[in-house]
């Protein structure tokens, strides 16, 4: 039985993501602030936030979901990312920075560099830091996976080395001598490909870029786990030794789609940086990675969508949360995680999805079945 | 069909209950926003500050308010978590409509919300001592620069205990680096040898001091007199004077000068072994003046408690909303442009027994205090600058700033001109 | 001027009965003056020989010695800042409540400290109590005075206590050197404190390197030579004992968490909270000792361990009945779940204590340090050590030793069996998890001891302990304890030269390399339980 590419829930779900993705620029852009319908500016920098938390949720989704491989330290690939674009951002600087420096950016000069680290030239020009931006945690991941995959490393032991990876790679960014603003990150920048990011149209249009972003992300992930290749990591996620009896190479498989999926997280860390404006070693947290993980199960794992949504709602509800209810927001959020592990196993997306099967059932007894083991 | 649609909404309308929820501002008080972590890492430090400016604003309003008004307090939980003081103080600006925002505590979290206040035009009351090498239109600093808690520290150590050699212990972010290099600097003008200055740094939070305190003690027994300058952060501060404690070093050995180390780091700490030690700030709860005795109570009958201890980032803030609330009623509005014009220049009692004011640089006049370590966790004031002393936002000490001055009063209106070629910075206008 | 303040001085001199100042009169003249005027009072006291001197200047090298402001009158003031005390501080007398900020106290620093800690030691050198005295020798050798040269060859001829003697011995050899006796008194003098060795010693002879007297130049460049050479032999026992010290705090962090997710499979994010519990058991334990009896503070570690057991314990099993039973067969998602419980855990205890440190004290067989050779041992670095082998010790017995350790073990290894042959799994589950809680708690209550007790203290140990179990080999406790060791000695010896940040990135690196190398950690689980 093959699948359809676009199936009823990616299907509803792009064309969601395409009326937000129209409206919310529309309504920053050409709705009069005061009159109803038009979106203030710092929700369409939020939004897009969540866009790039989606994307990355949904490239961890391409690894766990269907390789069964649990990275906890796909936070990395996403703050790899957003360096990338951080450094060319900073480039873009120019003598523009507190200290008019043309060449050094301002933590350059306060701690006393005299030239450009090597690993900074290139940077000023977008499209090598635009490739950067998919080649450095692409290597890294492919580096990573052909020594993890090789040699079977599986299961929480893969878990616990991903995360050892990420906070080795935080105290290493945490280090001024990295060259790369230690603590304090990239920060106060100005503009990008010479358009003023604090300008709304800035804006509107990184939202939308996020947006395109998540929705191919998203078809990338479908065509790949529609494929043969997808059949094929399904059955490494659930039998690997059995795969790799029938003769496949299991570790190409699951370092092809680990490489790819390191990339799209890259490019979420890279849309991520221009709309928050500061990118710092503490992306790179073991307890952010862990977070990812979290939008995934809460969303629906295995499912492309439902890691989107997971990572939506998380984000979202996290934003309400901290302003609303300062002091208690960590319960309501603790609880919310408890309770989806025990009673949603398939996630928001599997209760929805339950739920409409549950409809369906009473006209169509015998149709959930085959789904259901999915 | 219907009951999917609704569900993927929630997402969207999450995010758009930030949109509309905040739509009933009143328009009978001034709304104040306080920006301190209140979970995570930072929280340890930042929750004090939050429930200060909370009694701040429940005392001004029971002396009736500003400009009639009440004052109406917004706490927000940014978490320690950098990306998102800039998101929630985009919340607090844009969404809640405040004008004024408290808050703040590492430099980084500053970082990531100055182009948010720049771009939507607010002000920032930042209440901790930091590296300088800034200043920005829409900040007020109220904590100390470096020339106002290391420079004079180092001069204390040098004139009143002898030091020669010098170990400057930090943990690694620009605060440390930065004060380092002006102290260090600075120990070589006063003719300090190179190898009589021992710089080591650490990674935030840690714990394992056992291998760098026995360095320093083999470092301070080459026949001179020794002393640690630490910039080292908040949580790693516990088990480091635990581990000096316990390997012996006393502070008639080695003495230990503290920027990080207040009232409320030494509250988790058993201080007898560290008796002696000191810490430089410009403000301790053991300063002996009326304002002070009656900010103490009123600080612990508001938290209802009596071993609640005071500190220098709580005086910062104290400072920071008087002189706020007196260029308000001197504006006459709450406007963004017309209380930052009206704050250069304003006046208010500090805790000390002076009269600080807010230099055309956004930076404050502060006395320079040094205090001992006593048993009862409190310091002892053993010295203290005769005068006050302005915030010095472009160090003199380093190369790359000494040119560079901050005036933000109506001619020259730069945070970073530079005096020799006669040009504001690089800094957008 | 300074006429009239010398014709004044004299005045007062000669107003004093016999040779001397009395002791009153010179601590009228405390508050005055800077602190280098206050150290020649205090010398003054000294002098005086009046027995109530060294109980004067320890008050005031306490800071407790106050002037009332009204009258001048000096107080010694004792109290917390709205209830304060006073009392004389020549004879002891109280003399009722002291207004707050109606006195000031007489400022002391670090350096009129150890003025008075010297004169104190000059005043007790012939103290009846001999560890008075070792303290009075040990002072003068700190601070060397060439005025008291004479007082310590009098309590030298005293002395009958070896120890004290050497001592005295080394003290005076310090003060030779200070005066411009003989060259080979000095010379000699110098090999005295070079036979000390140590820190001290070394303080005291680098200066002479650069004499001008030839003889004592090298004399003291040989004697610094020789000691230097011995502390750098011993600098390398002493990695490896920071190690061991490091690998028995990793240890205790991770050996719970062998249990929970080794043994058992439950990925549990929140054993750093059950950590943090059993500090804060400690907390809430040395805090009612302190208010109801203080005199068994000593004890309080001992009474907390038992009760961080429990607490932790206690909540380990409502994890394991209330959530994680939902979840087996599904180790990935117990991730999930208990991550949920350490926000919730994190959140709990900040409402309760307050989100800053709170102080945890060392009893006072905890506190301080003894020597091993050239080497300094911290005696709460010590107890730990020993703790983390006792706690480690007593799991194994647990777990080899009794019924309940059968039944455990036999759970883990065959479920379905063990249900089979009548053990209630369900009930082992809860226990197993509970044990491992309750050794977290154990944990905690030793880092209490060394690190902060706040909200955050869980989050420091959870990946270090997850990456200890991954690399012993998960389900095998011997793999985590010589994880836990080798480790922590590496770290150690990395940290010297990479400083300790690279140190802690370079042991990263190695345990991802070396994971790659061996996938199932230094001691693998063989069997047919391992795939899957």
């Amino acid at each position: 039985m093959t699948e359809p590419l676009i199936s009823r829930r990616i299907g509803i779900f792009l064309a969601l993501l395409f009326v937000v993705t129209v409206a919310v620029p529309l309504g920053n852009l050409v709705i009069a602030p005061g009159s109803t319908g038009h979106v203030p500016s710092h929700i369409v920098a939020l939004l897009g936030k969540y866009l790039c938390y989606a994307l990355l949720a949904v490239s961890l989704d391409l690894v766990w979901g269907f390789a069964g491989i649990l990275s906890l330290g796909h936070g990395a690939f996403f703050a790899l990312g957003g360096y990338a674009m951080g450094m060319h951002l900073m480039r873009e600087i120019g003598d523009r920075g507190v200290y008019a420096n043309p060449l050094l950016p301002d933590f350059m000069v306060f701690l006393g560099y005299s030239e450009l680290p090597w690993f900074w030239y290139g940077f000023d020009m977008f499209w090598f830091a635009a490739l950067m931006v998919m080649f450095v945690p692409g290597v890294l991941a492919f580096v990573f996976g052909w020594f993890a995959f090789r040699s079977r490393v599986t299961g929480v032991y893969l878990s616990i080395i991903t995360q050892a990876m990420t906070y080795a790679l935080l105290l290493a960014f945490f280090r001024n001598e990295m060259g790369l603003g230690g603590n304090n990150g990239l920060t106060d920048f100005r503009d990008v490909l010479g358009f003023d990011l604090t300008a709304d149209s800035t804006r509107s249009a990184l939202f939308v870029l996020s947006g395109l972003a998540l929705g191919a992300g998203i078809l990338v992930g479908r065509i790949l786990t529609t494929s043969k290749l997808g059949k094929v990591l399904v059955a490494v996620r659930d039998a690997e030794s059995r795969t790799r009896f029938l003769g496949y190479r299991v570790e190409h498989y699951k370092l092809f789609v680990f490489v790819v999926s390191a990339m799209m997280a890259g490019i979420a860390g890279a849309l991520y940086v221009p709309q928050v404006g500061i990118i710092n070693p503490g992306e790179f947290s073991p307890a952010n990675s862990i977070e990812i993980v979290i939008w995934v199960a809460l969303g629906g794992r295995g499912t492309l969508v439902g890691a989107a949504l997971g990572a939506l709602l998380v984000a979202a509800g996290k934003s309400y949360l901290t302003a609303a209810f300062p002091e208690i927001w960590l319960f309501v959020l603790g609880a919310v995680f408890i309770l989806v592990t025990i009673f949603l196993p398939k996630g928001v997306l599997g209760l929805i999805e339950s739920r409409r099967a549950q409809k369906r059932d009473t006209l169509v007894p015998d149709a959930k079945s085959a789904e259901a083991k999915a | 069909m219907g009951n999917t649609f609704r569900n993927l909404c929630i997402g969207t309308a999450l995010a758009g209950c930030l949109a509309t929820a905040p739509a009933f501002a009143q328009d009978d008080t001034i709304k104040v926003g306080i920006l301190h972590s209140l979970s995570g890492t930072m929280a340890i430090s930042e929750t004090t500050l939050k429930d200060v400016m909370l009694m701040l604003i429940e005392d001004q309003n029971a002396k009736g308010g500003v400009l009639g008004k009440q004052l109406e307090a917004v706490v927000v939980d940014p978490a320690s978590d950098w990306p998102r003081f800039a998101e929630l103080s985009r919340e607090l600006i844009d969404g809640q409509g405040v004008d004024v925002v408290f808050g703040c505590w590492t430099s980084v979290s500053r970082k990531s919300v100055l182009p948010v206040f720049e771009e939507l035009n607010s002000i920032l009351f930042y209440p901790v001592q930091y590296e300088g090498q800034e200043s920005q239109r829409n900040v007020f600093y109220t904590g100390a620069a470096p020339n106002q808690q290391a420079v004079p520290a180092v001069d204390y150590l040098m004139e009143e205990e002898g030091v020669e050699r010098w170990v400057l212990a930090g943990t690694d972010y620009v605060y440390p680096r930065t004060t380092n290099q002006i102290l260090e600097a600075y120990l070589l003008e006063k003719g300090v040898a190179p190898e009589d200055i021992m710089i080591n740094y650490t990674p935030f939070g840690h714990s394992d001091w056992q291998t760098i305190v026995s360095d320093i003690a083999a470092f301070g027994s080459a026949g001179k007199k020794t002393a640690v300058v630490s910039t080292i952060n908040g949580d790693a501060n516990v088990p480091f004077y635990k581990e000096l404690g316990n390997q012996g070093i006393s502070a008639e050995d080695i003495p230990v000068v503290a920027f990080s180390v207040g009232e409320e780091e030494l509250a988790g700490l058993d201080t007898e072994p560290l008796v002696g030690h000191l810490a430089a700030w410009n403000y301790f709860m053991s300063v002996d003046t009326e304002e002070n005795d009656e900010f103490i109570t009123a600080w612990q009958d508001f938290i209802g408690s009596e071993d609640r201890v005071t500190n220098d980032p709580m005086e910062a803030h104290y400072i920071g909303f008087n002189m706020w609330v007196k260029a308000v009623e001197a504006a006459g509005t709450t406007d963004t442009d017309a209380v930052i014009d009206a704050m250069v220049g304003v006046a208010v009692p500090n805790l000390t027994g002076g009269l600080s004011s807010m230099g055309p640089n956004h930076h404050i006049t502060k006395p320079v205090l040094i205090g001992e370590i006593r048993d009862d966790g409190q310091f002892d004031v053993v010295w203290e600058t005769p005068g006050l002393i302005l915030g010095d936002e472009w160090s003199d000490h380093l190369p790359e700033s000494a040119e560079l001055i901050a005036d933000w009063r109506a001619p020259m209106s730069c945070g970073n001109y530079n005096v020799e070629t006669g040009q504001c910075g690089g800094a957008t206008n | 001027m300074r006429l009239v303040a010398a014709v004044v001085w004299l005045c007062i001199s000669f107003a004093s009965p016999g040779f001397a100042q009395t002791l009153e009169a010179l601590m009228a003249k405390l508050p005055d003056g800077n602190f280098s005027q206050r150290e020649e009072v205090v010398r003054e006291i000294a002098a005086t020989g009046d027995d109530r001197a060294a109980k004067l200047l320890e008050v005031l090298s306490e800071g407790s010695l106050h002037q009332r402001k009204s009258d001048g009158a000096i107080l010694w003031v004792t109290g917390s800042r709205r209830d304060l005390t006073g009392a004389d501080p020549l004879t002891g007398e109280n003399l009722g409540p002291v207004e707050p900020r109606s006195t000031s106290a007489i400022k002391v620093n670090n350096s009129l400290r150890r003025t008075i800690r010297a004169a104190i030691g000059s005043l007790r050198l012939m103290h009846p109590d001999p560890v008075r005295r070792m303290e009075a020798a040990e002072a003068a050798f700190n601070a060397p005075d060439a005025t008291q040269l004479e007082a310590i060859e009098a309590a030298l001829v005293a002395e009958q206590d070896s120890d004290v003697a050497a001592a005295l011995t080394q003290a005076r050899a310090v003060t030779i050197l200070e005066t411009d006796a003989p060259l080979s008194d000095r010379v000699a003098a110098i090999s005295v404190i070079g036979e000390r060795g140590g820190r001290g010693a070394l303080n005291a002879l680098a200066g002479y390197r650069a004499s001008d007297e030839p003889e004592i130049a090298v004399a003291a460049a040989e004697a610094v030579a020789k000691i230097e050479r011995t502390q750098a032999m011993w600098a390398q026992v002493q990695n490896v004992w920071f190690g061991l010290s490091l690998g028995s705090v990793l240890l205790l962090a991770a050996v719970g968490l062998a249990i929970t997710f080794g043994v058992m499979g439950v990925i549990n994010m929140a054993h750093g909270e059950l950590i943090m519990l059993g500090a804060y058991t400690t907390f809430v334990v040395q805090e009612f000792i302190r208010t109801s009896m203080p005199e068994l503070f000593d004890w309080s570690l001992l009474i907390a361990a038992p009760l961080a057991f429990l607490v932790a314990g206690g909540v380990g099993v409502a994890i394991e009945r209330g959530i994680v039973r939902h979840l087996y067969g599904r180790p990935l998602e117990t991730l999930l779940a208990t991550w949920g419980v350490s926000l919730v855990l994190q959140q709990l205890v900040r409402s309760l204590f307050g989100p800053s440190n709170r102080e945890v004290g060392n009893p006072s067989w905890m506190s301080g340090a003894f020597e091993v050779g050239e080497m300094l041992v911290t005696w709460n670095r010590f107890y730990i050590i020993l703790f983390a082998v006792a706690v480690f010790a007593g799991l194994l017995l647990l777990l080899r030793g009794t019924a309940l350790g059968l039944q455990m073990r036999a759970v883990t290894q065959n479920r379905a069996m063990a249900a089979e042959m009548g053990i209630r799994t369900g009930r082992v589950d809860a226990l197993t998890f509970g044990l491992g809680a309750g050794i977290a708690g154990l944990a905690g209550v030793a880092l209490s001891q060394i690190d902060n007790v706040s909200p955050n203290l869980g989050q420091s140990y959870i990946i270090d302990s997850f990456l200890v179990v991954v690399f012993g080999g998960a389900g095998n406790l011997w793999g985590t304890f010589a994880a836990a060791f080798s480790l922590g000695i590496a770290n150690k010896f990395l940290e010297p030269f990479a400083g300790a940040v690279l140190g802690k990135i370079l042991i990263l690196i190695f345990i991802i390399l070396f994971i790659q190398k061996r996938p199932r950690g230094l001691f693998p689980q063989r069997g047919r339980a391992v795939e899957g």
